[in-house]
């Protein structure tokens, strides 16, 4: 159990380093990952009222990307004009709350998925609009120069986001604790359809979807957790919200199930990108064999005792799902 | 043979009083615990009543794609059929896509029954 009432006196205290006298109020945890601690907290500085968010990493240890590179990737984003939360403050010292943080600005909006797919049963238009906001937005990101990447952030080896996909795959199908022959053919689907390289590399986020993007009635406010960026092909992302367990059971509406894919395809085009039909069609059957082979390696940590627990365990007997899927997306190279 | 409550019945003890007792009791991560072990209840109840009638199906049907003996049994004739999908056969490919739909939906009638009443369509690339 984290101590908030420790690391809201953390916080005060590196704030009031940085900026001078701070106050800061009650911390408010909001829904957030397993690995990671998020805030939100009214501080006051100098007589400024501030609405701010943490993001705290227990240990600089379990860190997928450094704090650094992370918030370097959310400024990247807001430059390139992608709503995100501003970053005020890094915080790497891991003595004020026992490990990195950043501290942004709050953002309203709700994150989880069943709250964003109500909102938008009871908001007119408003699923339409996050979709067509969605591809806008990463458009505006794939867009934007990587030259001011960080230099840490991920990149295909030989420059082939295909190719590196299909060796990440390859190396997942190799650990599985059972073949699953459905898995295996995906697998050689993909590696006979790879679509041509893109003719540059993009920033991809890398996770966008619902969790990491706030929604209010007016629409798309924000889009989070920016620590699985890397270098690739822009259909990546795209392809990613439309995976159907995105959709919570409203099936009919590809992207989240909040629009339909041609939402979020207007949204991308009108902001300058360039959608390949094969190659969002190839990296949707990507992402459904890798998240299907994720599954699995969840129960395979719950039974070796790396990471017990009863949802992890549970995780083994939804890859039928995906395997579901992933047939009814090749049904037209087989029927 | 064991004493009544059967298998089957005493997992549907362990399922309601997680789903009735525990669930309201509770709330968040905790009470996403107890709805994730009542479902893998039921799970494991569903398997009871069709599960061995389903794997031998499954083994038929990959005996077939394959040419084998259905003999060797579900397991053993998934690792081969995988290995030899691995391997780059587009034959063998064409003559499982059908029988891999029929074996997926039976896993789903015990996992998840009703995942596949939704058929993709308009999402398959022809």
């Amino acid at each position: 159990m984290t101590d908030l009432a420790a690391v809201r006196e953390g916080i005060e205290r590196f704030l009031s380093d940085e900026w001078g006298e701070v106050s800061v109020g009650e911390l408010q945890p909001v829904s957030a990952g397993a690995r990671r601690l998020n805030v939100l907290f009214d501080a006051e500085r100098q007589g400024e009222p501030l609405g701010l968010a943490a993001t705290v990493v227990p240990t600089a240890a379990i860190q997928i990307v450094s704090t650094e590179a992370e918030a370097s990737n959310l400024r990247f984003a807001e430059a390139a004009g992608v709503p995100v939360p501003h970053v005020h403050a890094v915080c790497t010292d891991e003595a004020y709350v026992g490990g990195p943080f950043i501290i942004s600005t709050r953002v309203a909006g709700v994150s989880v998925a069943r709250q964003i797919l109500r909102l938008a049963t009871d908001t007119e238009g408003l699923g339409a609009r996050v979709g067509r906001q969605m591809g806008e937005a990463m458009a505006k990101l794939h867009l934007s120069p990587t030259d001011a990447a960080h230099p840490t952030l991920r990149r295909p080896h030989n420059g082939s986001p295909a190719k590196t996909g299909l060796a990440t795959l390859r190396e997942l199908l190799e650990s599985l604790l059972q073949p699953s022959p459905t898995f295996a053919l995906a697998y050689k689907w993909l590696e006979r359809h790879r679509p041509a390289d893109p003719t540059s590399l993009v920033f991809v986020h890398g996770d966008f979807r619902h969790g990491n993007i706030l929604v209010t009635e007016h629409g798309l406010e924000a889009v989070l957790d920016w620590e699985g960026c890397h270098l690739g092909d822009g259909m990546e992302d795209v392809a990613w919200v439309c995976q159907r367990m995105w959709r919570f059971r409203n099936d009919g509406l590809e992207v989240g199930g909040l629009a339909d894919r041609t939402d979020l395809r207007a949204g991308y085009e009108a902001a300058g990108g360039a959608w390949d039909e094969h190659s969002f069609h190839w990296w949707k059957v990507y992402g459904a064999l890798r998240w299907g082979m994720g599954l699995a390696g969840q129960s395979r940590q719950h039974l070796d005792r790396s990471f017990r627990s009863v949802i992890m365990a549970g995780s083994g007997r939804r890859c039928a799902e995906l395997e579901y899927d992933l047939l009814r997306l090749l049904a037209g190279s087989y029927q | 043979m064991q004493d009544r409550p059967s298998a089957w019945e005493l997992l549907d003890a362990v399922a309601e009083l997680l789903e009735e007792t525990l669930m309201p009791a509770t709330e968040g991560g905790v009470r996403h615990q107890a709805r994730v072990a009542a479902n893998l209840c039921r799970i494991v109840q569903r398997e009871l009543e069709s599960g061995a009638e389903l794997e031998a199906r499954e083994a038929e049907l990959i005996a077939e794609a394959l040419g084998e003996d259905e003999a060797i049994g579900a397991t053993e004739l998934g690792r081969q059929l995988s290995e030899r999908l691995l391997s780059g056969d587009e034959d063998l490919e064409r003559r499982a896509w059908p029988a891999l739909v029929k074996i997926v939906r039976g896993k789903l009638s015990i996992s998840k029954p009703g995942y596949d009443d939704y058929d993709y369509a308009g999402e398959s690339e022809s």
